[in-house]
């Protein structure tokens, strides 16, 4: 992979989170008797306001002057003051937040790449076999399921109903307990919320592979490679996986925002003391600082992960290095 | 959440399993002979009816005054579906939700049909700087976590417009998620759009109209427009689908209009009074499978439309 | 290189083979003889008879040139040899015997042993034919190392052997194809081809999308390649002139059937059928524009619904009453050369009518088509 490739995929990332920023500025103007009300927060003392307006710049010109104050502050990771935490500043509120949630996603992503590529890719490579048609009619209803409404009957059976799982929440509250017994008990909290985010994921994935796998089971390459008479496990595994891969990767980086969402909902009904809980609170709070880390931070990632995924695709795809 | 439209880019090829020897030659029997657009069609029909006429069906909407029902019963000869926290009966509920979700759904597959059409013609027939730049914010668009974003824009404009106020007879919380789903997905749709305005150009009757001296505005309106409609028409089902699919998660985190309760909005009811941990499946699985009705139909419909309008060649190398 | 085999190069070429044949390889039997192939693939819209009857043997050593337009089946015929058909098509009837084997019986898995050891296949524009996301050796050493079961060292160096034999530089098998120039890929192609050691190397199109230079470059390769290696040659091309400089034998189909078949020399300076000859009248200098073929007045007609009859009726300047309703049968004649057309109604004149269509296969194979060696 060239340098100039990285390069230039890095330039991308920036030039988007500077947008990102840019944006959030905007937001923060069309508050509701913003930018005042930012400063408004009932649990600021009067002289610390005073100091914030001033470091806001909000008695200059709106531009550069208080766009460039903005962006600054953002980028040494001041994002103001959350109203419904109490006037904590909101970066460390969300950092809480954050981990459940990378835990819930991350695990429920690779879950779902694994097995979403891989259903995919065996019914695209048999399409209209036994196969492809029930993974494919399977993964069509999943891919119409918000992942709340995987979750809700996964609870009604799964938690209320058998007893197997708990019903909500990362512990169980109270109780002195060991290492393992504490992972364990993680565990068995993680089980239906990440069931509820891979399947969404694995109906969606396991479409879209199966489509890559059918376009690339027809290029001229395959009938070379099946001319070639190697086994047809040899064809897929070495020849279609590889190239039908590469789309995909573009696909699920792109799709990020999309999981993050949903991921949202998933807390929601799991009681998932991550992002997508505070979201909630936030939303119902009208806690606009907390609401704005909330999406930066999220855009970010999103960004950065669609930034890996440019240098995934270059490490996948020879054409792309030059 | 993980729903995009994908058309031109899925074969979901349930198409497959058409009744060999039917060679039916309309447009419509067509559709219709494959397995997917007939499920599709047939779920859609009654979907719409129910839409059309909910209060045929079930009276009227029943409100938290005009409950008739014991809380949370379960499903009984009376209240065959149950009822809720409040003793609303979830049938009137759910039906009554059609009509609303799929309005919504509707003005918002509009909106970004219309602006993802035009962005991809656009870009895709004026090329040069004008493509750059559209392609530019398109990509930040596809790549921005927009329902998030959405998250944040709603309360604002709520607390800017006031949650009361109305437009062309649409409740503002409503005008809301529609403007809010048309913003987040229209990306897609001119990504589409666009690399199909890319093929037709190459073409050469596009060549022959610039020449006789045509302005641009004529030749995309004239001649590329017609060819990409097939696309538009496949796309703007897709997108119905994922309008419905994204309507349903903004009203279940809580942007939803309670006194206009689409299907999400019913499922946040649900959440709020506990349902899942009561085991009050009742509550859930009426609205929750007429969402994945629907969207599944619109999903099955689009890919139908797709493979029919917009034929590829079968197995060709 | 046309003209006469001499007799004894059966043995000779096999001699020359570094592989054992086929278990079930009859030493006797002719290395490829096609019979009567018929090959169809479904649409939604119908099924379209792509090769209809189609009749054909090839010997050791020996090129066999098949030309004809665009659609008249010549990929079809090459690709169902091994069946490779795209998944919507299917061999109707017939039989394809490589020493003395029907290969259409078999099942998918025994037909992997004749894939690429036995028959293996240079296709045009080599860009799309190559994995791009795989080295170029890679793909070569591949099916030696898969095929004939040598370890993976041995397979990369014979690889790096046979760029050197096609003229790339053995170090160059570390590229991927799009490093590659267009001449490069064709010529790794051809590596790729030869890495079995094949009795049969089908050429398919392989010097289109080429510049002329290196189009010449590559006939050239073949050519050396066929002398120094024995091999027999299946070329399927637009370019006459390219038939007639490097095969022995010309089939010239159209719409899906033989129209005429035979030795080059004879063929091509007296042509029979009507469409072979409007095929070399509209190729009025061999050396001048090579891409006129397209010239003859009309369009082939639709496959799903092919007229009774001859298919060249509708654009045939002879056209006959007969011509519209029944299908000329094949008849060979002293020279070897083997024609559909009711301009020869040739022995069968004498003997029963000529069959009409809908009787079960429209062209008596068996008694008329082999070309006497
Ligand atoms: N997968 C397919 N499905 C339907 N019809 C097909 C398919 N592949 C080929 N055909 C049809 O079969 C006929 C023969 O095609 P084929 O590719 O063998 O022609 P060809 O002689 O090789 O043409 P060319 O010179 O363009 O390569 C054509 O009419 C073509 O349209
Ligand atoms: S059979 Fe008749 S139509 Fe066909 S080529 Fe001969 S003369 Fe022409
Ligand atoms: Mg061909």
């Amino acid at each position: 992979m060239s340098a100039h490739y990285i390069l230039r995929k890095l330039v991308q990332a920036i030039l988007t989170i500077v947008a990102i920023v840019a944006l959030n500025f905007v937001l923060f103007r069309m508050m509701p008797g913003s930018p005042e009300r930012a400063t408004k927060n009932p649990h600021l003392t009067p002289e610390f306001i005073a100091a914030e307006r001033a470091k806001w710049g909000l008695d200059k010109p709106l531009f550069p002057d208080q766009l460039v104050a903005f962006a600054i502050s953002t980028a040494q990771g001041d994002l103001g003051y959350s109203i419904k935490y109490r006037g904590q500043p909101v970066v460390e509120v969300v950092a809480d937040a954050a981990g459940p949630t990378v835990l819930l996603i991350g695990i429920g992503e690779a879950i779902a790449i694994v097995v979403g590529l891989w259903l995919g890719a065996r019914s695209g490579w048999r399409r209209g076999g036994v196969m492809d048609r029930i993974g494919n009619s399977l993964s069509l209803i999943f891919y119409s399921m918000p992942y709340f409404v995987i979750g809700m009957p996964l609870i009604i059976i799964f938690a209320a109903g058998l007893g197997w799982f708990p019903t909500s929440g990362m512990t169980t509250p109270g109780g002195d307990k060991g290492p393992a017994e504490a992972l364990f008990d993680l565990g068995r909290h993680l089980v239906l919320p990440v069931t509820a985010v891979a399947l969404g994921l694995i109906g969606a994935y396991s479409i879209l592979m199966r489509s890559s796998i059918v376009e690339t089971r027809s290029e001229d390459y395959i009938t070379t490679a099946r001319a070639k008479g190697l086994p047809d496990a040899l064809v897929l595994r070495s020849h279609a996986f590889p190239n039908a891969l590469l789309p995909m990767v573009t696909l699920i980086a792109i799709n990020l925002g999309y999981v993050v969402a949903g991921a949202i909902t998933a807390e929601i009904v799991f009681n998932w003391p991550g992002l997508g809980l505070l979201t909630v609170q936030a939303l119902d709070a009208r806690d606009y600082p907390l609401l704005q880390a909330i999406f930066l931070l999220i855009a970010v990632s999103v960004v950065f992960a669609n930034f890996a995924a440019d240098i995934v695709y270059g490490y996948l795809d020879p054409r792309v290095r030059a | 959440m993980s729903l995009q439209p994908i058309a031109g880019t899925t074969d979901l090829g349930v198409g497959r399993w058409t009744t060999t020897g039917r060679r039916a030659r309309t447009f419509v029997g067509r559709l219709l002979g494959r397995t997917d657009g007939l499920v599709g069609v047939v779920i859609l029909a009654f979907f719409t009816v129910i839409a059309l006429f909910p209060s045929v069906f079930v009276g009227p909407l029943e409100g938290v005054l005009s409950a008739t029902g014991q809380p949370l019963d379960s499903p009984s000869l009376a209240y065959p579906f149950g009822t809720d926290e409040l003793g609303r009966d979830l049938l009137n509920l759910t039906v009554h939700g059609a009509r609303i979700s799929m309005v919504i759904g509707l003005l918002a597959t509009i909106i970004t049909v219309v602006i993802g059409s035009t962005v991809g013609i656009v870009a895709g027939y004026v090329g040069g700087v004008v493509d750059n730049v559209l392609m530019r914010i398109t990509d930040f668009f596809l790549v921005l976590p927009t329902i998030v974003l959405a998250l944040i824009l709603a309360p604002i404009i709520l607390d800017v417009i006031g949650a009361q106020a109305e437009l062309f007879g649409i409740r503002s919380t409503l005008l809301v998620i529609v403007i809010v789903i048309g913003l987040t997905s229209w990306a897609t749709t001119a990504r589409v759009i666009r690399s199909q305005v890319l093929s037709v150009k190459e073409r050469m009757f596009v060549d022959r109209a610039r020449v006789i001296g045509s302005g641009g505005g004529q030749i995309m309106r004239r001649h590329i427009l017609p060819n990409v409609v097939n696309l538009i028409v496949a796309q703007s089902v897709l997108t119905f689908a994922t309008a419905v699919f994204t309507e349903t998660t903004l009203a279940f985190i809580g942007l939803g209009d309670p006194a206009a309760p689409s299907w999400g909005q019913i499922l946040n009811n649900a959440q709020s009074a506990g349902a899942p941990g009561l085991g009050a499946w009742w509550y859930i699985v009426p609205p929750a499978a007429a969402v994945v009705l629907v969207v599944l139909a619109f999903t099955l419909l689009g890919n139908a439309l797709d493979d029919v309008l917009n034929p590829k060649m079968l197995g060709r190398r | 290189m046309t003209g006469v085999r001499e007799p004894g190069a059966v043995s000779a070429t096999r001699g020359r083979r570094q592989v054992p044949l086929p278990r079930l390889a009859d030493p006797a039997a002719p290395l490829l003889v096609v019979e009567d192939l018929a090959v169809r693939f479904s649409l939604p819209s119908g099924s379209v008879k792509a090769v209809d009857g189609v009749s054909f043997r090839l010997d050791d050593g020996e090129a066999l040139g098949i030309a004809g337009e665009s659609g008249c089946g010549k990929t079809t015929t090459a690709l169902s040899l091994v069946r490779l058909l795209p998944a919507n098509g299917r061999i109707r009837s017939g039989s394809v015997k490589l020493f003395g084997i029907d290969l259409v019986p078999k099942t998918e898995k025994q037909l992997a042993r004749y894939r690429w050891r036995e028959i293996s296949i240079v296709f045009q524009g080599a860009m799309n034919a190559l994995n791009p996301v795989r080295r170029v050796g890679d793909q070569i050493a591949e099916p030696i190392e898969v095929r004939l079961g040598r370890s993976r060292d041995a397979s990369r160096k014979r690889a790096a052997e046979l760029l050197d034999l096609v003229g790339i530089p053995g170090q160059r098998a570390s590229a991927y194809p799009h490093e590659l120039s267009g001449g490069m890929r064709q010529r790794a192609m051809i590596a790729m081809a030869l890495a079995c050691d094949p009795a049969i190397v089908i050429g398919d199109e392989p010097t289109t999308a080429l510049d002329v230079m290196v189009q010449a470059q590559i006939l050239q390769l073949l050519e050396r390649l066929r002398r120094e290696l024995g091999l027999s040659l299946i070329l399927i091309t637009h370019d006459l002139s390219v038939i007639a400089e490097t095969c022995d034998r010309v089939m010239v189909m159209y719409a899906g059937k033989v129209a005429e078949e035979g030795p080059v020399t004879r063929v091509f300076t007296a042509p029979r059928h009507p469409y072979t000859q409007k095929l070399l009248s509209s190729f009025p200098n061999i050396h001048a524009d090579r891409r006129t073929l397209d010239v003859i007045p009309g369009q082939p007609p639709d496959l799903r619904n092919p007229p009774p009859g001859c298919r060249f009726a509708a654009r045939c300047p002879f056209v006959m009453d007969v011509c519209r309703e029944v299908v000329p049968p094949e008849v060979t004649f002293g020279d070897g050369v083997r024609v559909a057309c009711h301009l020869y109604p040739g022995r069968d004149a004498a003997g029963p009518p000529p069959r009409v269509v809908g009787a079960t296969r429209t062209c008596d194979a068996a008694s008329s088509t082999d070309p006497a060696p």
